[in-house]
């Protein structure tokens, strides 16, 4: 009888250390595209050609997709995400698009018909509106990805990069060794 | 439970963060953010309101991460807007 009381309290002392190691030492998702996530710009914009930054960083940390496939984040970008994974440097690839100066959205308020599929198409819910009601472009969401700007079928959203002001205003990047 | 209010013109655009009761509408969320002291201009009994850009009553009860809208009406007229550009095809 003693000998099932001692398997019994083994084993639940046991359970009580692997329940606690599990909560203790939790890994959360893959690290690697966590920190590939962190480098990419967070445009959502697709021209990697892949459905988010997210669905990217997981293409490259799995080797599927290469690291200059990001024109948004640039030629800075590219170098980042080569010192991460330790690779070589490569410039933009051309085929992915070009990089552009940051630039948020803006609609020409006389011509919008408040159709929504410029809200469909924003990643990020910065157009702000509703069917047959003014659509607005909330300035401070938009990541100027312009995939509103095709779909507007009275083309009123154009792209303006980003005046320099006291709120958008950033250190400048340093430059990376060997540009 | 966490919701946001929105409105937005084109030089000035809000989101507001409040914390509201469980049982919550979107009517109470607008109260709470006090963004009706901020733009006068809103008048809820004309202004339609909504969430996530569909158009709601304002005693719709909200859910955990909405976001209450506050909508303008349109300046051009979808349907002379129409005419034009076929008159102009």
């Amino acid at each position: 009888m003693l000998a099932v009381f001692v398997v019994c309290a083994l084993f639940a002392l046991l359970g009580l250390i692997l329940g606690y190691s599990a909560r203790r030492f939790k890994v959360e998702g893959d690290p690697l595209v966590d920190k590939i996530d962190a480098v990419l710009p967070q445009t959502q914009c697709g021209q990697c050609g892949f459905p988010g930054c997210r669905p990217y960083a997981e293409a490259i940390a799995r080797g599927d997709a290469d690291i200059n496939q990001c024109p948004p984040g640039g030629e800075e970008g590219v170098i980042a995400l080569a010192d991460l994974l330790g690779v070589e440097p490569k410039p933009l690839s051309a085929e992915h698009g070009i990089e552009k100066p940051k630039s948020v959205a803006i609609i020409d308020e006389s011509k919008c018909i408040g159709c929504t599929l410029c809200i469909q198409a924003c990643p990020v819910d910065a157009i702000l509106g509703a069917a047959k009601h003014m659509h607005t472009v909330i300035a401070s969401e938009c990541t100027g990805c312009e995939l509103c700007v095709a779909p507007c079928p009275v083309d009123c959203i154009r792209m303006e990069p980003v005046k320099e002001t006291l709120a958008t205003w950033r250190w400048p990047e340093p430059k990376a060794v060997g540009q | 439970m966490k919701v946001e209010v929105a409105y937005a013109k084109p030089d000035v655009q809000v989101i507001l963060t409040v914390n509201v009761p469980e049982n919550a509408t979107a009517e109470t969320a607008i109260a709470a953010s006090g963004i009706l002291d901020r733009f006068p201009e809103i008048d809820l009994t004309k202004d339609k309101i909504g969430i996530f850009s569909k158009v709601c009553s304002i005693d719709q009860p909200i859910k955990p991460g909405d976001r209450v809208e506050i909508y303008r009406p349109l300046i051009a007229d979808p349907k002379e807007a129409r005419r034009a550009r076929a008159a102009k095809k």
